[in-house]
């Protein structure tokens, strides 16, 4: 029987931001325990900021040179390539130089400046988790790797016997198991929250300007680069995704914003759907219509067992 | 047509929950459940100190950060590591969370005791904050049971990292 009397909630600061982890179940207490141990790794593993991650190492190793980096880095930069692919260049993990530029990352040590228009194509994948750059980039996973560390903590809380958890890093989030009540900030004010209605077995991801820190970076600027346009952009609106793992969810935030209408199609393919919520008011996107349609197999239900008037975003069809 | 695809929610449809101010917040560990967290099976004998002028002044020039409060609640670790509880306030949140040192001065682990936030005056009033002292999990304070999954909200973490840094700096200063 599924349920949640006993769970146990445990938080870290990790991954830039307070990490909560909530499981039941009597090997919950070392289940919780390992899962913040693979959120560590992958957080080493795929810092922008620690010298001696893989993306530090690749920054610094000379060009044309395949570099073998952690299966887990490998999967990771796969799945950016993809949605890269896919959004047609709205979803890029190569800002990192505009980042850097604009006073939201550290510039990295001793690594040349990127070319102007470095983009994902300069990112080549090769087999046995090599990778190399084929022009100066610097990679920033902050827009996907928070989701991937998710869902590989809510898979270590499963391999360690946990049938009904949460892991929250900071707003992207894998509920399974016992459904779960979900709310949404609202992007104007903070203290108002919107219900998502009960999930399971499912991710949700929210990005908006709030709450991301300005640092010495201009007051206009939030740190979200348009590829495209080669530029920090605002966010203006906060955009939650519901996907089948945390890292779809994640990474499709960005695509909502910054190509909202190719947006709606790559969602579909993914299982996924998005809440926009703005100074206009509240949009969704169109629900999946069949399961089949996701890659991951079978996709549970986005929402389940949530009452009637707090489903956002499944009622209108 | 692409466009199709998004739908706009007229506004009385919407959903709103409002929460009122100070009441998100989670207790995760009582003091006693974080030393055994961090310090399975390990005894610790409290060892409060409180800080001096001079101390606190090279603590602050160390740490770049502000020393809040003089008194440390520091406990001794029998395997000579420590056991530190601090609190960190930021623009909406009050967060106390607890440092476990290695014996070489290397932090072991850390855990989150408690976590509030506010979008009221409430974080930066003493009184507000004194009703989070000795709470824990058996007696939790009187919350929205059902807002506890929040998605939207990107905490940055900077003000524990800086409060970490400065239990580093008193370490270093003032016991170790």
């Amino acid at each position: 029987m599924k349920s949640l009397s006993n769970e146990i909630r445990r938080a870290r600061p990790l991954l830039g931001t307070l990490v909560e982890i909530g499981a039941a179940g009597e090997h919950a207490a070392l289940a919780i325990e390992a899962a913040f141990r693979e959120i560590e790794i992958i957080h080493r593993l795929m810092s922008f900021h620690e010298t001696d991650s893989d993306i530090a190492r690749l920054h610094r190793a000379p060009l044309l040179t395949a570099q073998q980096v952690d299966p887990r880095t490998y999967e990771v930069l796969s799945w950016a390539k993809k949605i890269s692919a896919l959004s047609d260049g709205a979803f890029d993990i190569t800002v990192g130089g505009k980042l850097v530029a604009a006073g939201f990352l550290p510039k990295p040590e001793n690594t040349e400046w990127p070319s102007e228009d470095a983009n994902f194509r300069d990112l080549s994948l090769l087999s046995d988790n090599h990778v190399l750059l084929r022009h100066r980039a610097w990679i920033d996973l902050g827009g996907i790797a928070k989701g991937y560390a998710v869902d590989r903590a809510a898979a270590t809380l499963k391999r360690n016997g946990v049938d009904s958890g949460i892991v929250n890093a900071g707003g992207d989030l894998y509920v399974f198991g016992a459904p779960q009540p979900i709310h949404i900030r609202h992007s104007e004010d903070a203290s108002r929250l919107f219900s998502l209605g009960t999930l399971t077995d499912a991710a949700v991801a929210s990005s908006s300007g709030y709450f991301t820190e300005r640092r010495e970076a201009g007051a206009g600027a939030d740190p979200l680069v348009d590829p495209r346009r080669n530029t920090t952009v605002r966010w203006q609106q906060s955009v939650t995704v519901v996907a089948p793992r945390c890292l779809i969810a994640d990474a499709l935030t960005k695509v909502v914003r910054l190509a909202p209408r190719r947006a709606a199609k790559i969602l579909l393919r993914f299982g996924a759907q998005a809440v926009i919520v703005d100074r206009q008011g509240i949009r969704c996107s169109a629900r999946p219509e069949s399961r089949r349609e996701s890659p991951f197999g079978r996709l549970a239900p986005l929402v389940s067992g949530a009452r009637k008037r707090e489903v956002i975003a499944s009622r209108i069809q | 047509m692409r466009t199709s695809k998004w739908i706009w929610l007229p506004a009385a449809q919407i959903p709103i929950a409002i929460l009122a101010p100070a009441a998100y917040g989670a207790t995760y560990l009582t003091v006693e459940q974080a030393q055994q967290a961090i310090f399975p099976g390990e005894k610790l004998a409290a060892a409060n100190i409180t800080l001096t002028n001079e101390q606190t002044r090279e603590i602050e020039r160390r740490s770049d950060a502000n020393v809040r409060h003089k008194k440390i609640e520091l406990w001794k670790v029998d395997n000579g590591g420590f056991f530190i509880v601090d609190e960190v306030v930021g623009k909406h949140e009050f967060i106390t969370y607890a440092v476990g040192l290695n014996p070489d001065g290397t932090v072991k682990q850390i855990e989150i005791l408690t976590y509030r936030e506010s979008y009221g005056y409430e974080v930066r009033n003493a009184d507000w904050r004194a009703q989070f002292v000795g709470k824990n999990a058996s007696a939790p304070l009187k919350l929205n049971k059902d807002i506890k999954n929040i998605s939207g909200a990107t905490l940055s973490c900077r003000h524990i990292a800086d409060g970490v840094k400065r239990v580093l700096a008193t370490y270093e200063v003032a016991f170790k």
